[in-house]
């Protein structure tokens, strides 16, 4: 009677095990994405889950892949790594996803990738720009983690070789947040000027969510640069560029300037001009892959892509390209597939990863001229 | 560095210190009235700078008719606070006013998320990029505006302390809640006043510094530590105190910014807090409502 009860029990969990295995293969492919929906950055959490979905619709609408829907769960990390953690360690818990996208903030991505190889579960970033991320991948590193988009320290190697042309790289300030982001621009910017035999003329880092710059730019500006690096995003960018304008400034400025988020007035008062910014992105890149992505994001949601949104669309496509190569849904599978791949890019390039699994696309070099902003060319990262 | 650089980081020194008065002034009346800190206060002062927004920018309602309205609104919902709220805590319980008003923040702070999502909005008027500049030195015109607004506010609160009857009772239920019940003070209808009046000068607050600040769910957060620091600098309810604590703060924070890294403002400030507690904690000018 014992054996009978043993076997129907041990029956009982093979059909479920079974059952879950079913669902597993049968049901749509779940991707975990970690990006901050909460917080001071949520609005570029908001832009990164707008375009990763948008690529998965658009996956979904061609019948999916390997003949099942692509779907999205996205957690909030409140561009926090312990929060980054926290949501990463319980998907990789319910061991039903695929692959981790995202996590959007450097520091947050950085906490995530420990987590991803212990799990071997493939891991994307999309937006991240902290060097380091690329340093720790790859060879001698994190195998499991793929970095679509450049790093801080090749988009400013582009910017500075176009700046030591016009021979504007020699005297420039440097102003960012006191995060993984600020701390790799000032990096990539100390190491992209000592390439050419050159240093930043000045350093500062500010507490994100600070809200009164003058003493700051009082300093910077009796300095007297040539151009200001200024790596500040959300509300502290928009604090700092009004004070800036308050000041006189009257030095333009350079870095990864989010050109698209200086208020009107200033922008068309020519207070900028003079501006030279990187991005990995700008909605007026004259493609037909961009032009018809920037048509479905408005039809969507109203407003143009940012490069966020640009980068997270992207990024979804290389791992659903992934997926479909690898032909099952199997972790290890796809991140062998990753390691394959290559993708056109909408910025006319061709996405594939090098040793460090870092892909190398193209990067917009943008200016201010005449109060309004202009593409002034791309450089390959 | 020229006398333009000095006199420049003195100015700056001058408006940032007057813009943490007037945060830190209703922070310091409600401790001097109630013995509450108000974690809260914060929240009251983005709540301000939101409804200035909106009123601005989606209700198309002119800047100054925008200042009294939030004014108002911001003294109806210090009442609303009291009555909800802080009248349960009369007669004690200080710990569970810490727990109370720092709820209150965390629901405050969260709701507008919800609601309003983080994204930073600028409260644009006809004056919002108009500089005045004399030689080198230079200055927003919303700053001197906030500016003259910090000073009326002060002056304001100058004269209900010290030329009306309530504000001889205000001072009379700080000094002893009892003594002043004996005399025939109403302790409740004072301090239901001086909740209203503080979170009147934190919306106020709100709606003079929309115009030089983004405004966002989370920008009450900086400014709040930053008066916590400034009213035991001045001496807790110490109103004088706390002006004059801010101002000589906004001006060291500018002169010390303007030589060394901005990331070591902060440390100065709370450096110069822990001093205070350690080697005079009543504060330079001491406790009690007074100015």
């Amino acid at each position: 009677m014992r054996r009978m009860r043993l076997v129907v029990a041990v029956a009982a969990l093979a059909a479920l095990a079974y059952s879950g295995f079913a669902q597993s293969q049968e049901g749509p492919i779940l991707i975990g994405a970690s990006i901050p929906l909460t917080g001071g950055v949520s609005m570029f959490g908001q832009h990164s889950r707008w375009g990763a979905e948008l690529a998965a619709a658009e996956a979904n609408a061609k019948g999916g892949v390997l003949g099942r829907k692509v779907e999205i769960d996205f957690q909030d990390n409140r561009c926090n790594p312990a929060e980054a953690v926290k949501s990463v360690t319980q998907m990789l818990a319910e061991k039903k996803y695929v692959a981790i996208f995202d996590g959007l903030c450097s520091s947050a991505a950085l906490a995530i990738m420990p987590l991803v190889e212990r799990a071997g579960i493939p891991f994307v970033v999309a937006n991240a720009s902290a060097t380091s991320i690329a340093e720790r991948s790859g060879v001698g590193g994190n195998k499991w983690t793929f970095k679509v988009n450049p790093t801080d320290a090749s988009m400013l190697d582009a910017l500075v070789g176009w700046l030591d042309k016009e021979g504007k790289a020699g005297n420039i300030a440097f102003l960012g947040e006191d995060s993984d982001f600020g701390r790799a621009g000032s990096t990539g910017l100390e190491s992209a000027l000592k390439k050419r035999n050159l240093k930043l003329a000045a350093v500062d880092f500010f507490q994100k969510g600070n809200a009164d710059f003058t003493p700051v730019l009082t300093k910077i500006k009796a300095r007297k640069p040539g151009l200001l690096a200024l790596y500040a995003v959300d509300a502290d960018f928009q604090n700092a560029i009004r004070q800036w304008y308050g000041l006189g400034g009257g030095v333009p400025l350079t870095g990864r300037v989010l050109v698209d988020q200086v208020p009107k007035e200033i922008m068309e008062s020519g207070f900028l001009d003079g501006t030279t910014s990187v991005q990995p992105y700008d909605p007026s890149v004259d493609t037909p892959g961009n032009k018809a992505f920037v048509e479905a994001f408005r039809k969507l949601h109203n407003v143009p892509p940012i490069l966020v949104s640009f980068e997270s669309y992207e990024a979804m496509k290389v791992l659903i390209d992934a997926i479909r190569r690898a032909g099952k849904a199997d972790p290890a599978a796809i991140r062998d597939a990753l390691a394959t791949t290559k993708m056109p890019s909408m910025l006319g390039t061709v996405i594939d990863f090098d040793d460090h699994n870092l892909a190398h696309n193209n990067a917009i070099i943008l200016t201010i001229k005449g109060g309004k902003v202009v593409v002034l060319g791309m450089s390959k990262t | 560095m020229d006398a333009g650089f000095y006199l420049q980081l003195l100015l700056n020194g001058v408006v940032i210190g007057v813009i943490y008065a007037l945060v830190a002034m209703g922070l310091s009346l409600i401790f001097g009235v109630l013995e509450i800190v108000n974690f809260a206060h914060g929240e009251f002062y983005m709540l301000g700078a939101m409804l200035a927004y909106f009123l601005t920018m989606n209700m198309g309602q002119g800047y100054w008719a925008t200042v009294v309205v939030v004014t108002a609104v911001a003294v109806c919902l210090g009442y609303v606070l009291y009555e909800a709220l802080l009248a349960s805590l009369e007669g004690g319980g200080f710990e569970r006013s810490i727990l109370l008003t720092l709820g209150l923040s965390m629901v405050l702070q969260n709701g507008a998320v919800f609601l309003f999502t983080t994204t930073p909005r600028m409260v644009q008027t006809s004056q919002s990029y108009v500089n005045l500049v004399v030689g080198d030195v230079r200055v927003s015109l919303m700053r001197v505006f906030a500016l003259a607004l910090g000073l009326l506010a002060f002056g304001a609160l100058y004269l209900i302390l010290y030329g009306t009857r309530i504000g001889r009772a205000m001072r009379g239920v700080a000094q002893n809640r009892d003594a002043a019940l004996m005399v025939g003070i109403d302790p409740r209808a004072v301090s239901r006043l001086a909740v209203a009046i503080g979170i009147g000068l934190s919306g106020l607050a709100g709606a003079a510094l929309a115009p030089v600040y983004a405004v966002h769910p989370l920008m009450g957060f900086s400014f709040v530590f930053k008066a916590f620091a400034i009213i035991i600098i001045g001496g807790l309810g110490n109103i004088a105190g706390a002006a004059v604590a801010a101002v000589a703060l906004g001006m060291v924070e500018s002169v010390v910014g303007g030589f060394l890294p901005l990331v070591m403002v902060d440390a100065l400030v709370f450096g110069s807090m822990i001093a205070m507690l350690l080697l005079r904690p009543q504060g330079l000018f001491g406790r009690g409502v007074r100015v």
